[in-house]
């Protein structure tokens, strides 16, 4: 053989291994890590952000794989971990998913602790985070530059409920407020804007996570006489508060329950009259027609896990995935890029439009849901809502 | 409101009675120490609530479907697994030392199990909902049905352990496990029953949560605390005492926070707990070691 086949021969083997190596790295599904509590007390919470996940990347496959600025396609491979309700083994998770497992993407972890336990993580290693199932001002103080929040934060579900509270004439308010981060937050928001607002506080009354049994307190909002009741729960205590407001006959007409009125067991639990009037924190309903995939998402999330989406945690979960695609679908991979992405583009998700300035979100307006006719409607800030708001008038006999 | 509270009350104190109930006979006449409890209480919340939700048997009688299949499990596992360690076991402290970290696993594969199996959401359904009037007091009726549920289980179990032959024959094991070997009590086949009536008990109670609550894999802390605290005030062993316990819980957690205020829930219970044990270590219904 002359040297000049030998060459030539060497060259196009050269080439065929480059071509091979690059159709591989195409062709190699896309890492996108995550750390969850599947166990532990949170285990019972998250799987409606989980869902929504894996509702998204089963549906980006079936499209064929997540659109990359440049790059082509590539299938979704999700790495996960259960952090066991533990926010230091949520912080580690995150090391490990960007040291050893060298996901190309992260999604955002599930509850505020959480979030705040891995912002270090991101920030040293500069790696962008679409924030989900976290309701707290604490971060966005913090001056983090890589994490972003689509839902709207405690102060401004303050000014909102306050407004609210004020337009139906309410003059005084009871205040149940349960001692974790969410909603103590929005406490601290919630008293200078009612007080602004010439709406004094009946009854302010806070309880531990381990509460069992809610009947002094809601027999303190009874004697009370409060205009509203406004119970800063989560869903276990938000079905205690039910149950015993219906056996204590609490008529308020305004009775709102911070967290779990949206998650799906519990339209099981009551009946509907009991439900009927109960209102929420929430923007988001497949009912709003401005949000033409909102019912999109409701119908295949029903699809898939025969059970509706929770109306906060897992559409902003899901939106989550969504405004994360499309900065990969605009400027590719590299995390830098994306973090500016986040800066200047606006999105497109089941929750409406999203813009963030710094890592809040400016577009969507934090709103109100109420239980009509079995159905959750929006029914504040009025330019948003699906149905006006309707007095609570009882409970079922 | 008194009246009110005080029915709040009962409705906790039974179930806390039932949930020490069954605690207090698997530690009391085996020394087993049962911390997957709270699981074993969530698996039969989870039976109760498939009894219910697929097969639509009525929600009284999935009480017992509940008590039937948690029972059979105890038996099993009794079989399997306690009957060996119980008989390696060289002393009460080696038994307590190995059924901890025994039941510690159980704990841990029933609760990621369950998650498995059914998911991590809650879980819940709607039956006699209507309210009651008792007096002048509001109740739900499922909370009525729940009270009724386990007053009769409390009261069914202390006839049981007072009246028949097998309950006296527990009883004297528990009182003093190898005294009853010697008179000729069958102790392998008593503590058979008590697994089957232990276990069962656990799976009856959480039954009985899933007719009020949601159901959850993640439910059964909780309860364990609750159980473990009732039977060192009621007494080791002392089948009265965990009633009494149970109903003592139940008041400081309801009238005793009315009083006070919801943040002392805990300090009510654990300085109760505590001030028994530097007072009366024995338990309320205990005696002093001979």
């Amino acid at each position: 053989m002359s040297r000049r086949a030998a060459l030539a021969g060497g060259a196009a083997t050269a080439a065929g291994f480059a071509a091979r190596r690059a159709r591989a790295q195409a062709g190699a599904p896309l890492k996108i890590g995550y750390g969850l509590p599947r166990t532990g007390y949170l285990g019972v919470a998250s799987p409606v952000a989980e869902q929504a996940y894996l509702l998204w990347g089963e549906q980006v496959n079936a499209a064929g794989g997540l659109a990359i600025a440049g790059g082509g396609r590539r299938h979704v491979q999700f790495v996960s971990y259960d952090d066991q309700s533990e926010p230091s083994k949520t912080a580690e998770i995150y090391e490990k998913l960007i040291s050893d497992d060298a996901v190309d993407l992260l999604l955002a972890p599930y509850g505020t602790p959480f979030h705040i336990a891995i912002a270090p993580v991101i920030e040293r290693n500069r790696f962008p985070v679409v924030a989900a199932a976290t309701l707290s001002s604490l971060l966005r103080d913090m001056h983090m530059r890589h994490m972003w929040f689509p839902q709207p934060l405690p102060d401004a579900y303050g000014v909102i409920l306050a407004a609210f509270l004020a337009a139906q004439g309410v003059k005084s308010a009871s205040l149940l407020t349960l001692q974790l981060p969410a909603s103590l937050e929005t406490r601290k928001y919630l008293l200078p804007q009612l007080s602004s607002r010439g709406i004094s506080v009946a009854l302010d009354q806070d309880y531990p996570n381990s509460t069992a049994d809610m009947t002094g307190m809601v027999s303190a909002v009874r004697q009370a006489h409060a205009d509203a009741v406004i119970c800063l729960s989560y869903p276990q205590d938000s079905v205690l508060y039910v149950g015993t407001a219906r056996e204590l006959g609490i008529t308020t007409p305004v009775q709102l329950l911070l967290i779990g009125p949206g998650e799906p067991f519990f339209v099981k639990k009551f009946a509907r009259a009991d439900l009927e009037g109960i209102l929420t924190i929430g923007e988001w309903t497949p009912d709003q027609a401005r949000w033409p995939r909102a019912r999109a998402f409701n119908d295949a999330y029903v699809a898939r896990w025969k059970e509706p989406p929770d109306y906060l945690d897992s559409t902003v979960s899901y939106a989550s995935c969504e405004i994360l695609a499309q900065a990969v679908a605009q400027v590719g991979l590299d995390h830098d890029a994306i973090t500016a992405a986040m800066d200047s583009m606006a999105f497109d998700t089941v929750k409406g439009p999203i813009k963030f300035r710094g890592v809040e979100n400016i577009s969507t307006q934090p709103g109100l849901l109420q239980f009509q006719s079995g159905a959750l409607q929006i029914v504040w800030p009025p330019d948003i809502a699906t149905a006006r708001f309707r007095p609570k008038t009882g409970w079922s006999l | 409101m008194t009246w009110q509270l005080l029915l709040s009350a009962c409705v906790s104190g039974a179930l806390y009675a039932v949930i020490a109930l069954s605690l207090n006979l698997i530690y009391g006449t085996m020394r087993l120490l049962d911390v997957a409890h709270g699981e074993f209480v969530m698996v039969g919340a989870f039976a109760g609530y498939f009894l219910v939700t697929l097969l639509g048997v009525p929600p009284v009688l999935a009480l017992l479907g509940a008590f039937a299949l948690n029972g059979l499990a105890g038996l099993v596992l009794y079989q399997w697994l306690f009957a060996g360690i119980i008989r390696r076991a060289r002393s009460t402290e080696s038994l307590e030392s190995t059924s901890l970290l025994v039941f510690f696993g159980l704990s841990v594969i029933l609760q990621n199990g369950a998650a498995l199996a059914f998911g991590g959401t809650p879980r819940a359904y709607e039956r006699y909902a209507r309210i009651v009037h008792v007096g002048g007091v509001a109740i739900t009726g499922n909370r009525l049905v729940a009270m009724a549920a386990c007053v009769l289980a409390v009261v069914a179990v202390l006839v049981f352990f007072a009246r028949s032959t097998w309950g006296l024959a527990i009883r004297a094991l528990i009182a003093n496990r190898d005294a009853a070997a010697i008179v000729g009590i069958d102790t392998q086949a008593a503590f058979r029953l008590t697994c089957v009536l232990g276990f069962g008990l656990a799976g009856y109670a959480g039954a009985v949560i899933g007719l009020m609550q949601p159901v959850s894999p993640f439910m059964g802390g909780q309860y364990l605390m609750i159980g473990f605290v009732i039977i060192v005030l009621g007494g080791v062993g002392k089948l009265v005492g965990s009633v009494v316990g149970g109903v003592l819980i139940a008041l400081l957690e309801t009238v005793g926070t009315q009083l006070t205020g919801p943040n002392y829930r805990d300090i009510l219970i654990y300085g109760t707990f505590i001030a028994v044990l530097l007072l009366r270590p024995q338990g309320i219904f205990g005696r002093h070691a001979a």
